[in-house]
């Protein structure tokens, strides 16, 4: 395996870039430029764990080296002391032993969470609060000649050396081999080359070597790499001062000097000899501490199969799914059982299909051996359900009969023209994937319930690696020159839309960073920022647990995965979603949308008061009303289609069937927009333009999407078509589309075959510039077929339940809108949302009968500004409240609690619901004097005498509180609520509103298109969707309080008209011209924005100068009236008339 | 006492990299023994530009020219790969 002596050096001790902060470069570089030295072997042993193992692994296998893996790990005694930090290496053709000891070892230094404890630390370092293993649980994964110990110049053996205390080192030494098993202990040599008396010089590498000949154990050479070339020096020092949090010119320990790079063999020869050179050393330990450092590598070269066991799916036991006997039987069992359930109502032809495509699936299921896959899945979606929670899969899993029978997923793939080969086929290399939603207030507890039922050692989260972006990489580069946090926050939020590597580039040629390129010009230290921050971009800076990657495997998990501590207290894994297809793990997506536990709301609100259960799953999907809501553009709250662009396009498509949905959603992507797919689909649709299905072979496949190929399934089959390859490798040509290399070569099978299977040229020709253009864009019909039911279930509850569902989104607020729109909807749709009241508002939203038979939404308690937690759950538990005394005894608000209770009219209760005695109240309770007590839940509250006083009688000697003068219910709920739900914060413009002519957004749907109109409101949101062209379109929702939301759209040129008013004005008024979309639908093209307080005060002034004119007229007129009669009696006195007069009777004359 | 230099001169490296003589004043000086390199960081931040390097390259060894005593010297290599005689320690 060697290759040239001379050449060849193994490097043992190298951090990578995913030791965050420490390492700066990728193992994929590290691993080429080894290859390229001409090493045969290199380990990656990144600081507390295995962080860039996998991508190590694969990188040596594509460079053509060998691979070894360990950790360098703190370690500690039994008293907790620390011994340092040391290099654990695993040993290789161990079967997987040294690897599986490795993974275990970094576990146990990151407190056990692989044992079960989950969050807890077994160990805690002394003067550190990292990761730290104890010699002992070391010393017993190091059995079985597993692992491999060094103990380097930050081990305690390293430090006594440098401290030059040669007795401790070698006390310390002994006690090492003592602890651990014989022949696992190796000392390492590390020289930078320092200058002498400073950290990485000779001396102690030499004195190390020295001790290793004295106790006659082997000493190997390395450089404690921490980047590959010198040239990234510079990056290290970046990574300290981000590790220290402290300006480079502050750090107490910079690194010595540049040398800690991965040195070619030459280089680590020249170390080697005058690291012997310095010292006094026996014949030959040159030459033998390099044999020994090679010995070492060939004993941690680790086989990527047989020792890592790359590329080797494991899935669950049988019996932890539940499966006593063959699971491809008991798979078949389940799937026909599950298709005699599901298709029993749909007739004997589409019972027959489904069976003949099951047979279909299970045949590449068993040929891949992925029986116990889909039981696992199924078997964690039982789980789920059993919980009683919602569940929807997503993603091409939702093309497969299997899951559909199974119950994984939900929506019925054969009549919605899905593809199995989208998600699986022989000619995939990569493992299934399968996406289940969730409720998200419940996602926690599944995945606690999931560890339960698999058992902890099978089950781990995933992680996922944070790299620096421009913003991060500015502000540590910045940290690190010392800049100024002020300086460095401008510079940080200008570091949008460009990446940081082009940081320079973009000064040159971004007109908006003109300034900041002119500053950069003058100043050296901005100009090393740039190149320091370009430095920092992508690299790995932290890892957390990923959103919703769940790894479900075997009993040998964590002899296969390192795993610590995730925030929420269960173990994750070191490896990330990159490393799961390569490690054979099999991770299952399950993520936690909010629409989903808004429908779970609104379900249980209809139970709770009339004991009827609806069951989502099986509402019917042609439901009539549903569908007229929804080509209404009503559509706020509705999953996936309330966005202003999709309101637009909702009307301009009007769907009339499920399949509308799947294809509106499909529409609205990046990809189909960027290539005008929506405007090709509407035309065909509307009969604009007649569907062209290029041959009759074709239009079995486009014809649901009128010739405008959209999915990806209708490309798969299109390849199928016109060549006969199959659907499993039709989806291989269609993922290679994106690639441009790929297109020649595809083209080339296409028309052989196609003209083979009769199809002409011209044929050809035409349907090839369709597929060539298509791209990688266009959208799996199984994602979109699987967002529309819930689209379509949310919007069938807002059609026959509003009250429920409304309570559902302002209680788990799933979409776009901020909550005072939804009030706002609930308002149009006749629901009214209550006040807040301690006696009837719950924890979350709930639904109330009213006396006229309506219904109305209760305000939940958390809304409550600066409540906290356990006053409200005390609110809750002990509501209803007989008095104000009874209340205050059993909740022991805290004063700002109450005074807030009281002042939003909470306790409006307690003075008979009277509002224009809330001063009283509130001015009783602000008087109420008492020292603050500790009650139950550690809740500070104030102890004070009560009685209540009695309201009643003389109210000229009530107390009163000037804290409600002036204010509306309005301003207060603001204040206290930040929800507006008694009137609309707009109401007091519509005089205003009237008086200029504004439109109400509840009329714009009257207007005809290209109608002049005025609008105004309060901002909304803002939407700068994808466009065709590239060129940014600004969508602007405003809410004027009388209709959902009049959405204005800001072309480039507008854009540049109203300049940053577009962003930044939230009360605005706005002249535009309609636009019609559909025959519902209709947008506002914005053409200019007055910041609607301005305009106000305008008119005001203008009322006042009107009001004072026409009061200036008025007098003149009496003066002029005067005059004349006096002019008639004298002429002479016209000289004494005062002054005034004649300006009286100018002002007279302009008014 | 050293004696500061700093004059350019050419060096000759052995097989393994290591500087086995150079040549000051027209004279060739051949290295005897180890010669060791030592890298100095520098606080580079405080200059103008971005380094390629952080540290500078120092050679300390003995040598002799011809026949006379052995002296220390401190050699220096640029980033460009040229050397400079900084130090003649004596």
């Amino acid at each position: 395996m060697t290759s040239a002596p001379g050449t060849d050096f193994a490097h043992l001790h190298v951090a990578s870039a995913y030791s965050t902060h420490y390492g700066v470069t990728l193992p994929e570089a590290l691993a080429e430029q080894a290859a390229a030295q001409g090493a045969s072997f290199l380990a990656v042993t990144d600081r507390d764990g295995l962080y860039g193992a996998v991508k190590h692994m694969r990188a040596c296998v594509a460079a053509g080296i060998r691979a070894g893996l360990g950790a360098e790990l703190a370690v500690h005694d039994q008293e907790y002391r620390s011994l340092g930090r040391v290099v654990v290496l695993a040993h290789g053709n161990t079967e997987g032993r040294g690897y599986g000891a490795l993974c275990r070892a970094v576990s146990a230094a990151h407190g056990g969470a692989a044992h079960g404890g989950a969050g807890q630390r077994s160990a805690i370092t002394t003067g550190s609060t990292g990761p730290s293993i104890s010699r002992d649980r070391l010393a017993d994964l190091a059995g079985l000649a597993s692992l491999t110990v060094l103990l380097g110049p930050d081990s305690d053996v390293g430090l006594a050396i440098s401290r030059r205390d040669n007795t401790d080192a070698a006390a310390r030494l002994a006690h090492w081999q003592r602890a651990l098993p014989a022949q696992s202990v190796v000392l390492e040599i590390v020289c930078h080359l320092a200058e002498s008396g400073t950290v990485g010089s000779v001396t102690p590498a030499t004195r190390m070597l020295a001790l290793a000949e004295n106790a006659g154990l082997p000493a190997v050479l390395s450089n404690a790499v921490r980047y590959g070339t010198p040239e990234e020096a510079v990056t290290a020092d970046l990574a300290d001062a981000a590790r220290f949090l402290l300006p480079l010119a502050e750090l107490e320990t910079p690194q010595t000097n540049g040398q800690a790079w991965l040195k070619p063999a030459g280089a680590m020869r020249q170390v080697a000899r005058m690291v012997v050179d310095a010292g006094l050393h026996d014949t030959g330990a040159l030459e033998r501490l390099l044999r020994d450092t090679e010995q070492l590598a060939d004993r941690c070269s680790l086989d990527p199969t047989l020792d890592i066991g790359l590329g080797r799916p494991r899935m669950p036991e049988a019996r932890i799914i539940g499966v006593t006997g063959d699971p491809v039987t008991e798979l078949w069992r389940r799937a026909k059982s599950g298709i005699a359930d599901l298709y029993s109502m749909s007739g004997s032809r589409a019972v027959e299909a489904a069976h003949a495509q099951l047979a279909h699936e299970m045949k590449t299921v068993e040929h891949l051996g992925f029986a116990s896959y889909f039981l696992t899945v199924s078997r964690v979606a039982d789980i789920i359900r059993g919980m009683g929670i919602r569940i929807q899969a997503r993603g091409s899993g939702v093309g497969s009969v299997l899951n559909y029978a199974l119950r994984t997923s939900s929506v019925e793939p054969i009549a919605n023209g899905l593809l199995w080969e989208r998600f699986l086929s022989p000619e995939r290399q990569t493992l299934p994937d399968i996406d289940i939603d969730v409720e998200s207030a419940r996602r926690h507890d599944i995945y606690r319930e999931v560890f339960r039922a698999f058992g902890s050692d099978r089950v781990s989260l995933m992680s996922m690696t944070n790299a620096y972006r421009g913003r991060g990489a500015v502000r540590d580069a910045g940290l690190a020159l010392g800049l100024p946090d002020a300086q460095i926050n401008v510079i940080a939020k200008q570091m949008w839309r460009f990446n940081a590597r082009d940081f320079r580039r973009a000064l040159e040629e971004k007109p908006e960073l003109e300034a900041l390129a002119t500053e950069v010009r003058e100043s050296q230290q901005l100009d090393l920022l740039v190149d320091l921050t370009a430095k920092l971009d992508r690299l790995p800076r932290h890892i957390s647990v990923h959103p919703c990657g769940v790894i479900l495997s075997d009993a040998s998990l964590l002899d296969r995965t390192p795993v610590q501590a995730s925030g929420m207290g269960l173990p994750m894994s070191q490896y990330d979603k990159h490393d799961m297809d390569p490690m054979g793990l099999i991770k299952l997506d399950i993520l936690g949308v909010r629409m989903q536990s808004a429908m779970a709301h609104a379900v249980e609100e209809h139970h709770r008061l009339t004991g009827e259960s609806i069951d989502l799953d099986r509402v019917p999907l042609d439901d009539p009303k549903t569908f007229e809501l929804i080509r209404s553009t009503r559509t706020l709250g509705i999953f996936q289609i309330e966005s202003p662009g999709q309101m637009e396009l909702v009307g301009k498509l009007q769907p009339e069937v499920f399949n509308d949905l799947t294809v509106e959603i499909s529409l609205f992507r990046p990809g189909p927009m960027k290539n005008n797919m929506p405007l090709k689909y509407l035309q065909a649709r509307h009969g604009e333009v007649a569907p062209d299905y290029i041959h009759p072979r074709f239009e079995l496949i486009l014809r649901e999407t009128n010739g405008v190929v959209i999915f990806h399934e209708q490309v798969m089959r299109l390849f199928d078509e016109l060549t006969g390859c199959g659907l499993g490798k039709a989806d291989v040509f269609r993922r290679h589309l994106g690639k441009p290399e790929q297109l020649p070569e595809i083209e080339e099978y296409v028309r052989e075959r196609a003209l083979a299977r009769g199809f002409s040229a011209a044929v050809i020709d035409q349907v090839w510039t369709v597929l060539a253009g298509f791209g990688s864009f266009g959208f799996a019909k199984a994602h979109g077929a699987a967002f529309a039911l819930p689209t379509y279930q949310s919007a069938w509850l807002k059609t026959h339940y509003p009250a429920a569902f409304l309570a559902g989104l302002l209680t788990h607020d799933p979409g776009m809108w901020p909550k005072d729109l939804i009030v706002a909807e609930a308002r149009v749709l006749g629901v009214p949302v209550l006040p807040l009241d301690v006696q009837s508002s719950a924890l979350d939203y709930r639904v109330e009968d009213l006396a006229d038979g309506s219904q109305g939404i209760r305000l939940a308690l958390p809304e409550l500004v600066g409540s906290t937690e356990t006053e409200r759950a005390r609110i809750a538990q002990h509501q209803p409240f007989g008095s104000l005394q009874d209340f205050r005894d059993r909740v022991h608000p805290r004063r700002r609690t109450f005074e807030a209770l009281a002042r939003v009219g909470a306790l409006d209760t307690f003075i008979g619901y009277d509002r224009s005695r809330r001063h009283e109240l509130l001015a009783h309770i602000q008087s109420l004097r008492g020292t603050a007590v500790v009650i139950r839940a550690d809740q500070l509250a104030f102890e004070v005498e009560l009685p209540v006083p009695r309201y009643s009688g003389d109210r000229a000697g009530a107390i009163t509180s000037l804290e409600l003068r002036g204010r509306t219910q309005t301003d207060l709920e603001l204040l206290d609520l930040n929800l507006a739900v008694s009137t609309h914060q707009m109401k007091r413009f519509h005089a205003l509103f009237k008086e200029l002519g504004v439109t109400p957004a509840s009329e714009l749907g009257n207007l005809p298109g290209g109608t002049e109109v005025l609008l105004a409101g309060v901002r909304r949101a803002t939407n700068t969707p994808p466009m065709r062209g590239g060129r940014r379109v600004v969508f602007i929702s405003l809410d004027d309080g009388t209709g959902p939301v009049s959405n204005v759209v800001f072309f480039h040129d507008a854009q540049e008209r109203v300049g940053g008013q577009v962003f930044q004005t939230n009360y605005m008024l706005v002249r535009g011209r309609t636009r019609r979309s559909g025959a519902r639908g209709v947008s506002v093209t914005g053409e200019n924005i007055w910041n609607l307080f301005d305009v106000a005060r305008q008119v005001k002034e203008r009322h006042a100068v009107e009001r004072a004119a026409a009061e200036e007229a008025a007098s003149a007129a009496a003066y002029a009236a005067e005059l004349a009669v006096q002019t008639q009696v004298s002429t002479t006195h016209f000289s004494e008339v005062p002054g005034g007069i004649l300006h009286h009777l100018r002002a007279a004359e302009s008014a | 006492m050293p004696h500061i230099i700093d004059a350019p001169v050419d060096v000759e490296l052995s097989a393994d990299g290591d500087p086995r003589a150079f040549i000051w004043n027209r004279f060739e000086h051949t290295v005897i023994g180890q010669p060791q390199a030592v890298f100095k960081r520098t606080r580079w931040w405080e200059d103008k530009g971005t380094p390629t390097r952080i540290d500078t390259e120092l050679w300390r060894l003995d040598a002799s020219r011809g026949d006379e005593e052995q002296h220390r010297y401190d050699l220096r290599r640029g980033t460009d790969g040229s050397w400079v005689l900084a130090l003649d320690w004596g």
